[in-house]
């Protein structure tokens, strides 16, 4: 049946161009086409290769009209039609061309990078986020220590691209859990998944925050029925409970409590979930509702976990004794890592 | 029943929009007629088949069935190639109502330039004026002549590969069951694309893309009543007018099958193919997703149109042991 409708190739100047343009790219935005489909559009359709470079976020796509991707590294030629992406970089460095010689660039080819600029530049902010230079470990190690030579912390600070002009300017640590600690400007994003965040200080004053990341990073859990609690905590949140780390000494025994605690939690499969919801919501009848259990379903598990850990949650202190045993249980089995 | 169809991929999405005022979702034998008199697609020219010189080109009239017309086939057989070289047996596609015996011949003529391959390409009586059997009796005749006069045009008989896509596709498919049934020289293979093989028109993915993409369900039963009549859907169907109502798929020469995941064809090659390995059979299967019929025609460049028209000539060799 291809035979009888003809196929997209590159399409001639004339009246309904711009429409049949417009279309196609809506049409790719839609489906959420990648960087590859939607420069492969630009070539197929002004009938010439089409290459997109962004030096900053390291994307380089080369397509020719038939389809076939064959990126290059040589540089592109200053006379050809194209789109630059973004005001604060310079054409040869984030730019949408097409390999056109010869002659003024035509309104199909201004047409179709408009319109297959407008979309790349949707899919890269969405895929590469914020251009941001990739992180030098050592960098960020040197930068986080506190022994380190001053001048040697910012030198490794102007390399990671941060802004060490301005007095202001202020940065947090960021303690990633099994993965390596970052360094990020004080306004920016988190990272996704278990970390501990340092709080906002100038550049020499980063390896107390790495420090205090670290410790945030201690109280997060995995945030499962096994590992109940934050995959996210903020140094700046934890406050004064940050004291409760240099309690627990890897090794040593136990304390009563977390001894009670564990004896507890291995007599039943809810009991850890339960007593996580207990510690960490406002009222019974919430932790209740946390956990999807009735409210006389929860008053019967807190009557059989107190007969467990020998204290009663309602007595004066008594839930602030279950905050506590709960968290150095906690910081004893993170206390590796 | 409204059932939500598989998107399409989305390059391919995008040559719909472009490309769609030129191909109505829903075929009708007024529009088959209006082609049949602009002529289908490009007009092919001798130069242009034969590939700056590296195909002789030449048209043979060979005899029809019995008491028929003679069937004409065209001919492109690579010049100064020693040996007997393997043929592709070509068969066009155009939803039974359409179509010569240059229509999808550009595939065929790639694969072959680069097997050094002879190209046989049939020319079959069309729907309605000539409803079954004429379509397949005209394409085995065309095959049987193949085989027996395959050395003249420098052919190999033991290696003759049947292929078609579409309408094509099931001609293939029912040209495979008859060398089978009828004891002639069985083809080393049986390419078979987005084939058109069952008239009943009432799978699941003949309901999803009813009205969209490209030869929906209506388009079909336009195709299916033109080449069958009143019999359509019924139980006096020939396997040699749709291959799906075939009962044994066994011992049938090996199947490479393509369909898209959006196209109304989608469940009846999957089944085809399934009920071949179920004999015992030899089959491959690709299932495209995201793609409409015919689809790599339609946009030869996007990535899936790649991958898919990438796939056919690597079968190919493995077949030919080249």
């Amino acid at each position: 049946m291809e035979e009888l409708a003809g196929r997209l190739t590159a399409l001639d100047p004339d009246a309904g161009v711009a429409v049949r343009v417009i279309a196609y790219f809506d049409r790719l935005a839609e489906s959420r086409a990648g960087l590859e489909a939607l420069v492969r559009g630009a070539a197929v359709l002004a009938g010439c290769p089409a290459r997109l470079v962004d030096e900053e976020r390291r994307v380089r796509v080369r397509v020719e009209p038939d389809g076939t991707r064959s990126d290059t590294r040589s540089a592109p030629d200053a006379a050809w039609p194209r789109e630059p992406l973004r005001p604060s970089s310079s054409d040869s460095d984030a730019a949408l061309w097409l390999e056109r010689d010869g002659g003024a660039p035509s309104v199909v080819d201004a047409v179709i990078l408009e319109r297959a600029a407008g979309v790349i530049r949707q899919v890269l902010d969405r895929t590469r986020g914020r251009a941001v230079p990739a992180e030098d470990p050592a960098l960020v190690e040197t930068l986080l220590d506190a022994s380190a030579d001053e001048q040697a912390r910012l030198v490794a600070a102007k390399r990671l691209g941060l802004e060490t002009a301005d007095p202001a300017a202020r940065f947090r640590a960021v303690a990633v859990f099994g993965g390596r600690a970052r360094i990020l400007p004080a306004d920016s994003g988190l990272p996704q998944g278990r970390i501990g965040v340092g709080p906002a200080v100038s550049v020499l004053e980063l390896p107390r925050s790495g420090s205090a990341a670290r410790t945030a990073l201690r109280f997060t859990a995995a945030g499962t029925p096994q590992d109940p609690g934050a995959r996210v905590v903020n140094a700046d949140e934890l406050g004064g409970l940050a004291l409760l780390e240099e309690l627990v000494v890897p090794g040593a025994e136990p304390p009563a409590d977390v001894r009670a605690l564990e004896t507890a939690i291995a007599d039943a499969p809810w009991m850890l979930v339960t007593l996580h919801a207990v510690a960490t919501t406002a009222s019974l009848r919430a932790a209740a509702t946390e956990i999807n259990v009735h409210h006389s379903t929860m008053q019967v598990r807190i009557a059989h976990a107190e007969a467990l850990l020998g204290w009663s949650i309602h007595a004066p202190q008594g839930l602030w004794r279950l905050q506590l045993a709960l968290t150095m249980r906690h910081l004893a089995a993170t206390a590796g890592g | 029943m409204a059932m939500t169809p598989p998107p399409f991929d989305p390059e391919l999405a995008a040559a719909l929009a472009v490309i769609a005022e030129h191909v109505p979702s829903t075929i009708t034998l007024e529009w088959a007629r209006q082609m049949r008199a602009q002529g289908v697609g490009v007009k092919l020219t001798a130069e242009q088949l034969g590939r700056d010189g590296f195909f002789a080109v030449e048209e043979r009239a060979v005899p029809g069935p019995p008491g028929d017309p003679d069937v004409s086939l065209l001919i492109c057989r690579p010049v100064d190639v020693p040996g007997l070289r393997p043929v592709i047996y070509h068969v066009h596609g155009g939803g039974m109502i359409i179509g010569d015996n240059r229509t999808g011949i550009t595939a065929a003529l790639d694969w072959a330039q680069e097997l050094e391959a002879v190209v046989v390409s049939v020319e079959y009586r069309l729907a309605p004026e000539y409803p079954h059997p004429a379509p397949i009796e005209d394409v085995y005749a065309g095959y049987v002549w193949t085989a027996e006069h395959a050395e003249e045009f420098g052919g190999d008989p033991e290696r003759i590969v049947i292929s078609g896509g579409s309408a094509g596709g099931g001609l293939t498919a029912a040209l495979a069951l008859l060398a089978r049934d009828r004891k002639a020289r069985q083809p080393l293979g049986q390419m078979l694309l987005f084939p058109m093989l069952d008239d009943q028109n009432d799978t699941p993915s003949a309901f999803q893309m009813a009205g969209i993409g490209v030869w929906d369900q209506a388009s079909n039963e336009v195709g299916w009543t033109a080449l069958l009549g009143e019999d359509r859907g019924t139980d006096k169907v020939s396997e040699y007018a749709a291959p799906a109502r075939a009962e044994d798929l066994s011992g049938l020469p090996p199947a490479l099958i393509d369909v898209g995941s959006a196209e109304t064809f989608r469940d009846e090659a999957v089944a085809y193919a399934s009920r071949i390995w179920q004999a015992g059979g030899v089959a491959e299967l690709h299932v495209w997703p995201g793609g409409y019929h015919g689809f790599e025609g339609f946009a030869p460049q996007a990535a899936v149109s790649q991958a898919a028209s990438g796939a056919r000539l690597p079968w190919l060799r493995r077949l030919l042991g080249e």
